[in-house]
């Protein structure tokens, strides 16, 4: 197993240099520059020729990239490994890191309501499949997924923030009071609601979906022949088999804790990096989106590990 | 009783005769047509994607320019007959505007699908026909892509190469998508290039380019045409999120994106604006979702797992 | 043999036992007035194609029929007592315990996730009320008894670990853990290699004069059942259609299916041109004939035969559902159908699901 984890990371590698090379070329290659909207009659030339020298974007392409990709990985203990933001100047890698707390807190509080939540719908759609119950929660899971995320948080917003000032309006606390936790709480209500919704609708689908496979199966048939109660049936037998491709999909899901709710961050204005990554875009803020893209991309090669390597701890079956 | 005759030979006895089996036989498509009809919620979903379809095409065309016309007199003007959700800030028809952007939504939807079959399918036919070296490339290819976090590679695209620009925001929704059909196509040529029927062709002596052509594309396409109609659905909500943000479809062109943009600006003097985009937003994806379980049980059933 | 009626040494009596599938598209009589017993000891091997209800049989008997099937009719009846008025605590109790059953694919019948000692030990704890560790032991005893070697490394393996002879096996110790006075077995030696299939066959041969077990042996192979029987059940789309001792059923087979399935077999120092087959396809659940379930495949069909033939005994402990005399002439002119004849053929007739 070792090993096979140790050949997967040298696989990652020509992986990460592909991403490294796109995502500079879409970004540099791309019409126009960041200092665009400096340009003005009242703005001199040599300004702009002297902002840009800064950056180093009058470099040929090459050895930007070079410079850019070789200091990359030096972010652990190098905080210029990143760059310098345009839009205000500070460590890309500050920048960055300050803003992980933030999104953490939402996706991680979003994923786990989601899957205590999702499994336990999953389990009673599946086994009491076709009951009442179950259709309801057909119906309603489906509306939930085909709701758009950005959309539902919007009207979450506009429901419970304007309408009936239940909640706030943005940012994920009050001034003044950082670090306070139930206002942090307070804050965090309507983001988590709208992922949790929308992250309940598909996983709970997912875990109905796997069980029903399950239970179909004949070692299922043996449990029931040899005497054993159903609680124990599903709860051991149906359930631990069930659980495998979940615990897959939840490492895939592992790189989204960082980037996923760009949007509804940037609806409900919190603090975090997917907003952080949405604004840098806007403001062609091209140290950060580079920095964003690469941390994207790193995050999913250790979420397919961690998908990998997950499955062969889970099924015994599997083995690398 | 049936209607068969039974002949006797002498001594009474009935020669031994095959049975009748009144089962009639289907051809393939009369069989897919038959298990499609049996799921009601794809039927309707098959008619819903129609009105949508029409209503986005009719609509638009019928009234011309009235989608930006603005007209001071008619600013926040209610609903009336040939309004039915009446005029927004500028004067706008409200309703008309909103069937402009579903046109404009369900253009950049169906392009962007018609850009993932046609990069994903040769792709992942090459991949799974050569096999070999030319499939791990390949495949590598398609790993790097799924690397980058989707939405954010999409978001940079158009905004770096095209902000506004229906067919950069096609494109790169293409470029981006198309991964899932070429491993859906690659494991599909991967099993078939062993399969029976592909060995009894190429003994007939039929040439490498046939046999993919006739034999094995057509053979495969069925998990495509799945993946492409739910991939309409993923598309449109792409779009109208990128237009939300700014980044796609910006006024005073119309997409269900950027109406959402300007219902939650105008919210206090309208708050039922970013109802309207979203319901129908919705409706699409329900009836692109619905559709494309219908497909995929009519079309494979032994494929046949329980979403919905 | 016993065909109805009195309990008198029978440790398994089913009678009249009808299961049916309301499915979308009808109702699938699987199982449609069937009627056997078994006694102590004594090993009763149920025949047919696929889909003529025998595993049906066997998974009512163990009440484990789920929608859209149901046992609409009839009788199970385990040493006295009817099954079908079990509470389904009752019958978890018999599950795995009176009555244990094994099935054909070992491969998929084995929970993938779990060690095999484990699963053993599973049923060994729930019936006996032993705590885990000791029911442990017992596991590996078990397995040492149907003849895996190095069983305490097995017992701590996985299914998939494990050739499909071995894990056949493993079911048989699953079943045999708890000493069951009935044995099940579904087409236990369908999924294996022939010469696995000689070893299974021999290991149950042998565990059964230990334990005294009696055996319901479902299978579609008449060499399994010459090897195995005492006695023989032939089933023919939902309905017995023949019953004897097994070396009458091999010498004087009377039903014509059970004639054709016989004479279907290859035999060594036969000189053939052509294999004998039995004409036509078994007839479609949904669209069965009127009259004899046979009739249409039959070389001896009659005018008769659009009535349905009551099960005749037509020698002692002999018994056929046919028309046919034991001397294989048409019935004598003028004869009765039986009340029950008549009532089949009424039903047969009658409109609506």
């Amino acid at each position: 197993m070792a090993r096979y984890i140790v050949r997967r990371l040298i696989q990652a590698i020509p992986i990460l240099i592909g991403i490294s090379i796109i995502v500079f070329a879409i970004v540099h290659l791309a019409p126009g520059d960041p200092f665009d909207r400096f340009r003005s009659p009242k703005v001199s030339p040599q300004v702009i020729e002297n902002l840009r020298r800064v950056y180093g974007l009058d470099q040929p392409l090459p050895v930007q990239f070079w410079k850019w990709f070789s200091t990359f990985w030096t972010f652990p203990w190098d905080p210029a490994a990143w760059g310098y933001s345009i839009t205000d100047g500070l460590p890309v890698r500050d920048k960055i890191f300050e803003r992980i707390p933030s999104t953490l807190q939402l996706m991680g509080t979003s994923l786990f309501l989601t899957i205590i939540i999702a499994i336990p719908v999953g389990i009673l759609g599946a086994v009491k499949q076709y009951s009442l119950a179950d259709k309801t929660i057909a119906v309603a899971t489906t509306i939930g997924y085909a709701l758009p995320t950005f959309w539902l948080g919007l009207i979450l917003r506009q429901i419970f923030a304007q309408q009936l000032d239940l909640f706030p309006l943005f940012g994920k606390n009050t001034f003044g009071k950082e670090g306070d936790i139930p206002d942090l709480l307070w804050h965090l209500f309507l983001p988590v609601l709208t992922l949790t919704i929308v992250g309940v609708a598909g996983w709970s689908r997912y875990m109905r979906a796997s069980m029903l496979e399950v239970l179909r199966a004949d070692y299922i048939r043996t449990a029931k022949a040899k005497g054993l109660a159903s609680s124990r049936v599903i709860f051991k037998h149906a359930l631990r088999n069930a659980l495998i491709p979940i615990v897959t999909l939840l490492g895939l899901t592992i790189p989204t804790l960082l980037a996923g709710a760009a949007i509804t961050e940037a609806v409900f204005s919190w603090p975090g990096l997917g907003f952080l990554g949405v604004s840098a875009v806007t403001e062609r803020d091209y140290p950060v989106v580079l920095a964003f893209a690469m941390i994207g991309g790193v995050m999913v090669i250790i979420g397919n590990l961690l998908a990998d390597v997950l499955y062969a701890v889970v099924d015994p079956r599997i083995k690398y | 009783m049936e209607s068969t005759q039974t002949t006797r030979l002498p001594g009474g006895a009935v020669p031994a005769v095959d049975e009748v089996d009144l089962t009639p036989v289907r051809t393939y498509w009369q069989l897919v047509r038959q298990r499609f009809v049996r799921h009601r919620l794809a039927v309707i979903a098959f008619f819903l994607m129609l009105i949508l379809v029409a209503a986005a095409v009719l609509i638009p065309a019928l009234s011309g320019n009235a989608w930006k016309e603005t007209s001071l007199e008619r600013i926040n003007q209610p609903p009336s007959l040939g309004a039915p959700l009446g005029y927004d800030n500028l004067g706008i028809n409200t309703f008309v505007r909103l069937m402009k952007g579903l046109q404009t939504s369900l253009f950049i939807g169906f392009s962007a699908v018609v850009v993932i079959v046609l990069i994903g399918v040769p792709f992942g036919a090459i991949a799974g026909y050569l096999g070999g070296w030319a499939d791990n490339a390949l495949m590598r290819m398609v790993d790097i892509v799924l690397s980058i976090p989707t939405f954010f590679l999409i978001l940079m695209l158009v905004a770096f190469w095209g902000t506004g620009n229906a067919w950069v925001i096609i494109i790169a929704i293409g470029l981006t998508g198309w991964t899932t059909a070429a491993r859906l196509v690659r494991g599909e040529f991967l099993s078939l290039r062993e399969a029976d029927f592909v060995q009894a062709g190429k003994a007939l002596g039929a040439s490498g380019r046939r046999i993919v052509t006739r034999h094995m594309i057509p053979s495969s396409l069925a998990p495509v045409v799945v993946a492409a109609t739910l991939g309409i659905a993923d598309s449109v909500v792409i779009e109208a999120a990128l237009s939300f943000l700014g980044f796609g479809i910006t006024p005073p062109e119309a997409s269900l994106g950027n109406m959402l943009t300007k219902a939650q600006d105008y919210f206090y003097r309208d708050p039922l604006l970013a109802w309207y985009p979203g319901i129908t937003l919705i409706l699409v994806v329900l009836a692109a979702s619905f559709l494309g379980d219908g497909l995929r049980d009519a079309l494979d059933p032994r494929q046949r797992v329980e979403t919905s | 043999m016993t065909q109805r009626g009195t309990d008198g040494g029978e440790l398994l009596t089913v009678e009249g036992l009808r299961t049916h599938f309301f499915t979308q598209d009808g109702v699938v009589k699987a199982v449609d007035g069937v009627s056997f017993g078994i006694r102590h000891g004594e090993t009763l091997g149920i025949v047919g194609e696929s889909g003529c209800g025998k595993s049906i049989t066997a998974l009512s008997v163990m009440r484990l029929i789920e929608r859209p099937g149901r046992i609409v009719e009839g009788s199970i009846r385990l040493a006295g007592r009817d099954l079908l008025a079990f509470s389904d605590e009752e019958m978890r109790d018999v599950r795995g315990n009176a009555i244990s059953m094994i099935f054909q694919e070992p491969m998929t019948s084995l929970n993938p996730v779990f060690m095999c000692g484990d699963q053993i030990a599973e049923v060994i704890s729930l019936h006996e009320g032993i705590p885990r560790r000791e029911a442990g032991d017992r596991a590996v005893e078990m397995l040492g008894q149907v003849g895996i070697p190095d069983a305490k490394r097995r017992a701590r393996e996985y299914p998939h670990q494990l050739s499909g002879g071995m894990r056949q096996r493993v079911m048989i110790a699953m079943a045999l853990s708890t000493n069951p006075e009935l044995l099940i077995a579904d087409e236990p030696t369908t999924a294996l290699d022939v010469t696995i299939q000689a070893q299974i066959l021999e290991l149950m041969k042998g565990l059964r004069e230990r334990n005294r077990m009696a055996i319901m042996l479902i299978t579609h192979d008449l060499g399994v059942i010459a090897e195995m029987a005492d006695d023989v059940v032939v089933m023919y789309a939902g309905k017995v259609v023949e019953a004897a001792v097994v070396t009458t059923i091999f010498e004087r087979p009377h039903h014509p299916y059970t004639r054709g399935l016989l004479a279907s077999i290859p035999r060594m120092g036969q000189r053939r041109l052509r294999l004998e087959v039995i004409q036509g396809v078994v007839p479609n659940p949904l669209n069965l004939p009127s009259g004899c379930l046979f009739k249409r495949r039959c070389r001896y069909a009659m005018p008769v035969c659009d009535t349905p033939p009551p099960l005749q005994e037509i020698e002692t402990g002999h018994l056929s559902r046919c028309w046919l005399t034991p001397t294989f002439e048409p019935p004598a002119v003028g004869v009765e159908p039986t009340p029950e004849a008549a009532e089949e053929a009424a039903a047969a007739l009658s409109v609506g699901r």
